[in-house]
């Protein structure tokens, strides 16, 4: 792009207002007037050129920015910037329209300009959304209506220069990197004092069952931050809403305690939903010997209602032990060479019914639960079945042993007598 | 009837007859070649007459039951011919295939078991009982000339075992088998000069993968064994040749006339065949190989087991002593192996050679407590640590901080 096409793009600038935070410079100009939508945008995987002078103080940003996909887009450093990058001397080289660094307000301003635009996102298949959605946040709400600066724009999370797809296993937003992108402020005592945020909610999440998943078997199935609280809506669930957000990954979870008791409690806002006995950030499936003591923390022991839990409790250890011992039967077997494709598909099935027997405890269903729990152990003992079976053939096959060696005794006694015979037949003996 | 049965009989002395006059018994040389017969086979002679005179050949007095050693081997070999044929039956040596007829050969096939453990034990019995038989030769120096040349051939075979022992391990395809071989490829790639074109050639491939699978079932089954006959014919007729060597000092009973080949010595061979079968099938019951999940080369397995004696010495030296204590171990048995050259004193007493004989016990010692150490060592493939290909950003995340600076003359123009 050579400076007089850049100054011909920032010329509109004067014509256009900038909403943010008040400010009078013309941000979102910047990037409008730059990324015409006649401009289709031009790939360009190397930024370095001779007449493009900003790099000369600023290399480092240089460095970090041609890294990121905003290089590869045609994104220059005056398309947000502003300034003349053709001027080899600093006044110049800041004049006109130059705005610096932005402010936060600026920046999600300048960002918003083009990715709140869906013709200027439809080529790259990205969603426009993400302004109107960090608007309704509480991050957006605290900076742009409540112009709290220490709240984030755009590129706390995603970076000022080095942008990069959300894919990249490097980039800030990559899934297992979220909790230490949210961390970086959510585990900052300092800056969550004035909030009122507890500032373990990182600490807590990694040791949490989604958390080991994410991180440890790097499972993207797993919820990171954004999976319950929403990224660019970035919210806390309400009380209410714990059950809804908890289900769209738990569905029949979900479902299922809806239907039972403690639906209608949590419904009626006395229980706050599945939190109540999984905790949210160190969010933990209940072991099965913890039922009952889960219980507790609202139902006082001897209760009727403990007295389900205990009972429900019985269900799922047994089942527990059963799929355990399915589960080292099926290895054992497997270690020995035998064909375990069927028993393999029956401990499949047990481990359904196991998982179903979750969603009738959820519903303190325990006609269903009994039923499900009895599957398991049917299946169990069937594989035990298959154990047992073959440490008998290795009994036999110990029996066997017992004719070889006689067999084989006896031929060697016997030779050893004719052996005998034979030496003393022999002259010189 | 009993026209009928001399009928029969005399039928039968007939062909013994025609086959006595007109086979050529130089034919005698196969059974000979099994072991069930010994001396020269007199080829002028008619084929009942030379049997005869071959069965009662003498073997020198003091020809004793440590000379067996040699046969037990030769019997240990046998029977891994005779289960690997029976096992090459139900096999199937491709990727898809391999380890469901391993599957299927233990748990379908009747003593499929016991023919595979019988095989996989023999093949761990016939290094340790090959070593045992060079030991006694190296002890008492029996390899002094005119043996020299057998015992290079011996080493020869010592080394045919092991690559015998090594195409065998990867047939079961399973995740063990499969990445102790990619793991020993590797190291043989890194190997100066020849170790990437050897590597590359087992290979086939990039990875160990179906193309190695081939090669080694191939070379297990068709090029070995060939190559197993000749060493073997030669190292026979060489010992028939040149017979055994007497001790350095002969007793008087040692000088004596000694024994037929048969029955006497045939007999003890029958004794010892017996004993050694009695043996390798107790193992095979007691002790059978397990087998591991089937072989993924995408995923690594949180263990590997070994199951056979050299890959258990070789990783027992690599975990103990890293790639140096494995080549120091390997630089021992060569130097071991090469005394022959250059020893030509007349001491052939171990006492008189105290050098060679505490040389000889440290392999030894070393090999048997590697063989222990290896058969309860459960390791995991090692991680290749690649460097991270691309720079990364500069600022203010933690992980940045952990990640290499940026070169900022990269892709500069």
């Amino acid at each position: 792009m050579t400076t007089g096409r850049v100054v011909s793009r920032l010329l509109p600038l004067l014509m256009v207002p900038v909403l943010a935070g008040g400010h009078s410079v013309p941000v979102s100009a910047v990037m409008t007037a730059a990324l015409r939508q006649d401009a289709p945008p031009v790939l360009r995987s190397n930024v370095r050129d001779t007449t493009y002078l900003c790099v000369t103080c600023h290399a480092e940003n240089r460095d970090a920015f041609e890294q990121g996909v905003h290089a590869d887009r045609g994104i220059r450093c005056a398309d947000c910037h502003g300034g003349n990058p053709g001027a080899d001397e600093l006044p110049a080289a800041h004049a006109g329209r130059f705005l610096g660094k932005p402010t936060k307000a600026q920046t999600v301003q300048l960002c918003a300009s083009c990715h709140a635009d869906p013709n200027r996102m439809r080529p790259y298949a990205l969603p426009s959304g993400e302004m109107a959605e960090f608007r309704s946040s509480r991050h957006g709400r605290l900076l742009l209506e409540a112009h709290d600066t220490s709240a984030p724009s755009c590129v706390d999370c995603h970076s000022p220069h080095l942008i990069r797809p959300k894919d990249d296993a490097r980039s800030d937003v990559y899934p297992t990197n979220i909790p230490i992108t949210c961390g970086r402020c959510h585990s900052d005592s300092t800056r969550m004092a004035k909030y009122g945020i507890p500032t373990d909610q990182v600490e807590r999440f990694e040791r949490s069952a989604h958390g080991r998943v994410l991180l440890e078997q790097r499972d993207f199935a797993a919820p990171s931050c954004i999976g319950c609280h929403g990224s660019h809506s970035a919210l806390p669930p309400s009380v209410a809403d714990v059950s809804t957000v908890c289900g769209r990954c738990h569905v029949g979870e979900a479902e299922a305690f809806d239907l039972g008791a403690h639906g209608e409690a949590a419904a009626s806002g006395k229980l706050e939903g599945c939190l109540g006995c999984h905790s949210n950030h160190d969010t933990e499936r209940v072991p099965a010997d913890q039922l009952a003591a889960t219980c507790t923390k609202c139902h006082a022991e001897g209760t009727r209602a403990y007295a389900v839990g205990v009972e429900m409790q019985g269900y799922l250890v047994q089942a527990a032990a059963d799929l355990q011992s399915a589960d080292s039967g099926l290895a054992a077997l497997a270690l020995v060479g035998l064909q375990t494709g069927d028993a393999r598909f029956r401990y499949q099935t047990a481990v359904t019914a196991f998982n179903e027997a979750a969603r009738a405890q959820h519903q303190m269903d325990m006609r269903q639960l009994e039923d499900l729990t009895r599957r398991v152990r049917s299946i169990s003992r069937d594989i035990d079945a298959m154990r047992a079976s073959y440490e008998e053939r290795r009994w036999e096959h110990r029996l066997f042993l017992g004719i070889v060696w006689f067999l084989a005794l006896s031929a060697i006694s016997l030779s050893w007598m004719v052996l005998r015979r034979l030496d003393a037949q022999e002259p010189g003996t | 009837m009993r026209a009928l049965w001399q009928a029969f009989v005399q039928a039968l002395r007939r062909l013994g007859a025609d086959i006595r006059e007109s086979t050529d018994a130089r034919l005698l040389a196969i059974p000979r070649f099994l072991g069930l017969l010994y001396g020269p086979i007199d080829g002028n002679q008619s084929i009942d007459q030379a049997l005869d005179k071959s069965l009662r050949r003498r073997l020198p007095a003091f020809i004793g039951w440590r000379h067996s050693l040699g046969g037990i081997t030769y019997f240990l070999f046998i029977v891994l011919v005779v289960t690997g044929v029976l096992l090459s039956v139900h096999y199937r040596p491709s990727v898809q295939e391999a380890y469901p007829s391993i599957q299927r050969i233990v748990s379908t096939i009747t003593f499929g078991w016991l023919v595979r453990d019988v095989h996989r034990w023999s093949a761990t019995l016939i290094v340790v009982v090959m070593l045992a038989h060079m030991a006694r030769v190296f002890v008492e120096a029996a390899y002094l000339p005119p043996r020299e040349t057998n015992w290079l051939i011996g080493v020869l075979l010592l080394f045919l075992v092991m690559a015998f022992g090594s195409t065998g391990y990867l047939l079961p395809w399973d995740q063990w088998s499969y990445w102790t071989v990619s793991e020993a490829l590797t190291t043989v790639e890194r190997m100066p000069l020849v170790g990437g074109f050897v590597a590359d050639l087992a290979r086939g491939d990039p990875i160990v993968s179906g193309a190695t699978l081939s090669r080694f079932f191939a070379a297990h089954v068709i090029v070995l064994p060939w190559a197993a006959l000749a060493l073997l014919s030669f190292h026979f007729a060489l010992v028939r040749h040149h017979g055994s060597a007497p001790p350095e000092r002969l007793t008087a009973a040692q000088a004596g006339p000694g024994r037929p080949f048969f029955p006497h010595h045939l007999l003890r061979s029958f004794m010892m065949a017996a004993l050694v079968t009695a043996i390798v099938i107790t193992l095979a019951v007691l002790r059978p190989r397990p087998i591991g999940e089937i072989a993924n080369p995408e995923v690594a397995p949180a263990e590997i087991r070994s199951t056979w004696v050299v890959v258990d010495v070789s990783r027992a030296l690599t975990h103990l002593g890293g790639g140096l204590g494995f080549a120091l171990f390997a630089l021992l048995g060569i130097g071991l192996a090469l005394v022959p050259i250059f020893h030509r004193g007349p001491a052939r007493s171990i006492r008189a050679r105290p050098r060679a004989a505490v040389t000889g016990a440290l392999f030894l010692a070393i090999f048997l407590l590697g063989w222990a150490y290896g058969s309860r060592l459960r390791t995991v493939p090692p991680v290749t640590t690649e460097p991270v290909p691309e720079t990364a950003a500069p600022g203010d995340t933690a992980r940045a901080a952990a990640l290499p600076v940026p070169d900022s003359t990269q892709g500069a123009r």
